[in-house]
């Protein structure tokens, strides 16, 4: 197995090696920890599938998706690899994926919509027809760090560190979290610190019912009043109610590392650099609800095949998905929640302390928009976020200007 | 008879010349073929393919590619983000290059006054030209920090100090280097200023090095000071060098893309004050795959950066002639 990021040797279309084993090509972006979870998981494949051998190649995924779109477009493509939920509108609207819902029906014992969670199941569809395999969620949630919640004394009954579950709680909680400990007028203690502008927000937009585009994909509609009223909450934590640092010139997630912050919303996937750090203690929950309706951010990683695939090669790549799938608790123990129904309600992912609680949350997820131009609108949605919290823009003004420019790029063709 | 010996002898001649030029001609073609194909195939073929991409809309992943004429042009001359990215490539030029000139030529001045140890200055000096612009604004990047960055360490620093003696200084506010709007092209052309002074320092150098003893010393001897030797010698006879960094400085400037990359790339820097032209096309083209329209703006690009070129060297040839010398130093 070659696990580089950059196989100059591998010949596209080398599809068999010398004994006469099928050579899969595997793509992913899985750079941290998580890229040794799923080595393991092929390598295991390889072992209970003598006939198959498979090159897994981890590309950094700041670049992966360009190597993916060129792949795709020009050839070499991969046979198997991971694609967002976000990204697989664009995939599939230029008809670059190959359809796999003969191959989830046709495999023994089938699997069907009863197996998976909701979301990232229907997340595989594009115009009705299935184009990937869904592998997990990964949500945000909130992390928090137990020592200085108890040294702020927040605690339950039981003496144990208490998140917050609404905005009010959360406000006077991050109140008190917020200390000048050197006495030098400004705060070297936070409450809260924004780690991903663009995640973040889209939790806190969704639970005001606000959204990027519209259900049908064909506006933008990130200057509703809901959402004005989200990205102004978020405005006012930093310069209102002054719990957040303003989010430039720190390493935030670095920052909640150190236990200079006490509480952030990210990925589930960011588990790992939280448990390499020696000394800090922290734990899991379900983001507050800071809006009338529960949501977070999410994402999905899917397991998808390029157009064009021969049929020997797919049923190939096939039987790796499918063992992916079936053995994804370990992918859970590795920072993900499994899509897969049976394993998220077996003991053992329930032992997992932050996965169960980040998996509560599985049933108000949200997806970046799942339209083809995803990628896109956020060239400017992403600028307009980051106007609003460096206090540069006013939601109103940082906002209209967005879906404008949004506006435009979805009526190209 | 002699003289149709001597005429049948000039024809010799005359053809045994033109053979010999046609043999002279041949391997000095084969000599250059190498640069011809090489310059064929990845500068000239990309260039008029480029063009060709331009009139199409043609994203990446597309199967087909529609001709749209000049739609592409007009769609880049109608986007204010375009306008803003090159209002902010003027800016940086207008920042960069006349300090940055300033400075080369004041190292290399004082470099030129050195009796001993030029070698060495010049080394330290030239060092960051050959540091990757990556490294230089990742290193750059921590030196901005605005909590614990070395700058504002050092203003913090100075400002406290001043304090202590007495001066009426407010309390020191931590410079927002990078984050804030109104400082990011600054920042990034100081970045560039130290990160290029060296190179131009040696032109200005060997410039220097051009001008004869002889002028100074008879300067010298008619009591003319420093101050005056410098701007009735040295500046005028500098200035063929003068006007060749000025013009590659501005060409060079023009296409900033690297410093902005590195330190911001997606939307590029707060309130996009750090994207410059080459990165929205790079952008356009490479992130958006909208090869097409990124390939129109590469166009507009080369067509601004080719009406400076020209108009820099009307100047050159009204003014003065550059001097072989300093082109070589090139």
């Amino acid at each position: 197995m070659i696990a580089t990021g950059c196989g100059d040797d591998r010949t596209s279309g080398h599809s068999v090696d010398p004994s006469g084993k099928i050579v899969l090509d595997f793509w992913n972006g899985f750079t941290g920890p998580d890229g040794k979870t799923m080595e393991a998981i092929v390598t295991q494949f390889e072992h209970d599938n003598p006939d198959i051998k498979v090159r897994m190649q981890i590309i950094p995924w700041g670049t992966y998706y360009d190597k993916l779109t060129l792949s795709l477009a020009y050839g070499g493509a991969p046979d198997v690899f991971i694609v967002h939920a976000a990204r697989l509108p664009e995939f599939a609207s230029f008809g670059k994926l190959h359809p796999v819902g003969d191959l989830l029906q046709s495999t023994s014992p089938p699997l069907t919509q009863g197996d998976f969670a909701p979301r990232p199941w229907n997340a595989t569809f594009y115009k009705g027809v299935q184009y990937a395999l869904p592998l997990d969620t990964h949500p945000g949630g909130l992390y928090y760090n137990t020592k200085l919640f108890k040294e702020a004394g927040i605690v339950d009954a039981n003496g144990n560190a208490k998140p917050p579950t609404n905005l009010a709680e959360f406000i006077a909680d991050s109140q008190k979290l917020t200390k000048d400990t050197d006495g030098d007028g400004r705060p070297d203690q936070w409450g809260f610190v924004y780690t991903n502008f663009r995640s973040n927000w889209i939790t806190f937009a969704t639970q005001f019912g606000a959204d990027i585009v519209s259900a049908d994909g064909k506006r933008c509609v990130i200057d509703s009043p809901e959402s004005i009223q989200a990205s102004q909450l978020m405005h006012d934590l930093i310069y209102k109610y002054k719990i957040a640092p303003r989010p430039d010139g720190i390493d935030s997630w670095l920052a909640f590392r150190q236990g200079k912050v006490a509480m952030a919303m990210e990925g589930i996937y960011m588990l790992d650099s939280l448990q390499e750090q020696t000394g800090l203690q922290f734990a899991g929950a379900p983001v507050p609800q800071f809006g009338p309706v529960p949501s977070t951010w999410a994402g999905s990683h899917l397991l998808a095949q390029p157009d064009g695939i021969s049929p020997e090669r797919s049923r190939a790549a096939w039987r790796l998905m499918r063992y992916i799938s079936d053995h994804s608790l370990a992918w859970g123990a590795g920072g993900q929640v499994p899509a897969r129904n049976a394993i998220r309600q077996s003991p053992e992912f329930h032992a997992l302390t932050v996965q169960s609680q980040f998996a509560k949350e599985l049933p108000y997820v949200h997806y970046e928009p799942l339209i083809p131009k995803d990628n896109s609108i956020f060239q400017f949605v992403d600028p307009a976020i980051e106007a609003v919290l460096l206090n540069l823009q006013s939601p109103q003004v940082a906002m209209s200007d967005a879906k404008r420019r949004v506006d435009q790029l979805l009526e190209r063709p | 008879m002699s003289a149709t010996i001597i005429a049948q002898a000039e024809q010799a001649k005359s053809t045994s010349a033109v053979v010999k030029r046609r043999r002279t001609t041949s391997p000095g073609l084969l000599f250059a073929l190498p640069h011809l194909i090489l310059f064929a195939v990845f500068l000239l073929a990309p260039t008029i393919f480029g063009f060709y991409i331009s009139l199409h809309h043609w994203h990446v992943l597309a199967k087909t590619h529609p001709y749209v004429g000049m739609a592409n042009y007009s769609a880049a001359l109608t986007d204010d983000i375009f306008w803003l990215a090159v209002r902010n490539t003027f800016y940086f030029v207008i920042l960069a290059v006349p300090a940055g000139n300033l400075v080369s030529l004041l190292l290399a001045l004082g470099l030129n006054s050195l009796r001993r140890g030029q070698t060495v200055y010049k080394v330290m000096y030239y060092m960051p030209v050959i540091i990757s612009i990556a490294v230089v604004a990742v290193l750059w990047r921590w030196l901005y920090n605005t909590e614990i960055g070395l700058l504002n360490v050092y203003l913090k620093g100075c400002v406290t100090g001043l304090r202590h003696i007495g001066l009426p200084l407010p309390p020191f506010q931590p410079v927002p280097w990078l984050s804030d709007p109104k400082f990011a092209m600054p920042s990034i052309a100081l970045m560039s200023i130290w990160w290029g002074a060296g190179g131009n320092m040696i032109l200005y150098l060997a410039g220097l090095g051009n001008i004869p003893d002889d002028y100074m010393e008879a300067a010298q001897i008619d009591g003319a000071n420093a101050w005056q030797r410098f701007w009735a010698i040295t500046w005028p006879l500098l200035r063929p060098t003068t006007l060749f960094c000025l013009v590659f400085s501005v060409l060079g400037s023009f296409q900033i893309f690297g410093q902005s990359y590195v330190l911001y790339a997606p939307g590029s820097g707060p309130a996009r004050s750090a994207l410059t032209m080459a990165l929205y096309m790079y952008q356009q083209g490479f992130s958006e795959y909208e090869i097409g329209y990124g390939a129109a703006v590469g166009y507009l690009m080369f067509a601004l950066v080719l009406v400076f070129t020209i108009l820099q060297f009307r100047l050159f040839s009204q003014r003065d002639d550059i001097q072989p010398k300093a082109r070589r130093a090139a």
